[in-house]
């Protein structure tokens, strides 16, 4: 998956030192809450859209809530999403333009 | 004694090096409040601890300004910045999803409050502190006498004005976030300095003091305007009115007598550290309310 961060895949730290397998390849993360939100995206992306797979996620934003597109093949899907302290998913909107 | 902000572990006099270490050495282990502590205070980027000194350095300093201003001010920057804390937002002109929300997530706050705030007075020697407990409490949750009723009373009474019958707050559980803020403010109130607990708990009423916006606040708790229009209930109006006029006096007074007795070299850093602490269990209690208020959207 072609992503924007280099550091933890959901808030882009370098601290930490937590690696988990999603989409089939192991991703670095600062800690366990980051592993939740980012399997709990991937998921929420796949059951808004259909997809089987995602190529590619960019995130912006911080805690409060972030903005991010991901992309499938030719499709993409720009949305708002925000997490729970325990990295559930709090809030979620697709978003147009 | 420096205190962490993230754990409150003692970690020394005065040793803000050791704090730095302690920071990276949990962060390592991804412990997950150390990394968000790091992440949200000082810096995304992994550094060695001593690279972290300057920036410790200047979370704790006060600078020319008193501890009542420092608390002032982060509390502002945390809650009140550009992007108020969702929670806020949504109080601005509240859904009854949100007002339910904050009814059945506050019941739980509320009666914690009860019990820290008698721990501050059965562990402080000062007698304007406990004064000032007993006043707190009479508003809070024992109710000041004929004709008022105490603000736990008024928010239960809010809830049923929005359809929710009291014995339903009352016996749902806490969400985890307030549970875990419950959990964490006993052990404040039980193990901390009592000047820490007074400092960790009342600086959470700087939340509906609405002299915050003089003092570089982007908004008020809620719009004033919907105390005085048909936008929500008269209970629920009484319950924000509450708030709105008690918790200037509330947060103003706790945060004086905090730098009366906590500005000691020796006290100091445990009690910034246990308020920084605070403010992290407050911000995720406040997203549990919207939590519970998705529970009761259409």
């Amino acid at each position: 998956m072609k992503r924007n961060y280099t550091g933890c895949a959901i808030c882009d730290s370098t601290w930490g030192n937590v690696w988990a397998e999603v989409e089939g390849e192991r991703l670095f993360f600062c800690c366990d809450i980051c592993v939740t939100q980012f399997r709990r995206l991937v998921d929420r992306v796949k059951r808004e859209t259909g997809w089987t797979s995602l190529d590619a996620l960019d995130i912006t934003g911080d805690r409060r809530g972030r903005t991010c597109v991901a992309a499938s093949g030719r499709e993409s899907l720009r949305f708002f999403i925000a997490f729970t302290p325990q990295g559930e998913i709090r809030s979620f909107g697709r978003l147009t333009g | 004694m420096t205190s962490c902000p993230a754990c409150l572990r003692p970690l020394g006099q005065a040793d803000l090096l050791a704090l730095a270490e302690h920071l990276g050495d949990e962060a390592e282990a991804s412990e997950p409040a150390h990394v968000r502590w790091l992440n949200q205070n000082l810096t995304r980027k992994k550094v060695p601890a001593a690279e972290l000194l300057p920036g410790l350095e200047r979370v704790y300093d006060l600078g020319s300004g008193t501890l009542k201003e420092w608390i002032k001010a982060r509390f502002i920057s945390k809650f009140f910045g550009p992007v108020p804390h969702p929670f806020v937002t949504a109080l601005q002109h509240p859904s009854r999803a949100t007002l339910l929300g904050y009814v059945v997530e506050h019941q739980h706050f509320l009666r914690q409050w009860v019990r820290s705030c008698a721990y501050i007075m059965a562990r402080t020697d000062e007698p304007k502190v406990i004064l000032y407990e007993l006043d707190n409490l009479t508003t809070e949750y024992g109710g000041p006498g004929p004709g008022r009723v105490a603000h736990y009373e008024l928010l239960l009474r809010m809830g049923e004005s929005l359809g929710v019958d009291r014995s339903r707050v009352l016996t749902t559980p806490p969400l985890p976030s307030t549970r875990e803020g419950v959990e964490g403010w006993n052990d404040i109130a039980t193990r901390q300095h009592w000047v820490a607990a007074l400092a960790a708990m009342h600086s959470l009423e700087l939340i509906a003091n609405r002299n915050l916006v003089q003092d570089g606040a982007s908004v008020h708790y809620f719009d004033p305007s919907i105390l005085s229009g048909s936008e929500i209930p008269d209970a629920a109006k009484n319950f924000l009115r509450e708030g709105y006029e008690a918790d200037v006096t509330h947060s103003d007074e706790a945060l004086d007598l905090v730098t009366e007795f906590g500005s000691r070299p020796d006290l100091r850093e445990e009690v910034q550290s246990t308020f920084l602490r605070s403010i992290d269990l407050f911000d995720d209690y406040l997203l549990a309310r919207l939590e519970r208020a998705a529970e009761f959207e259409a």
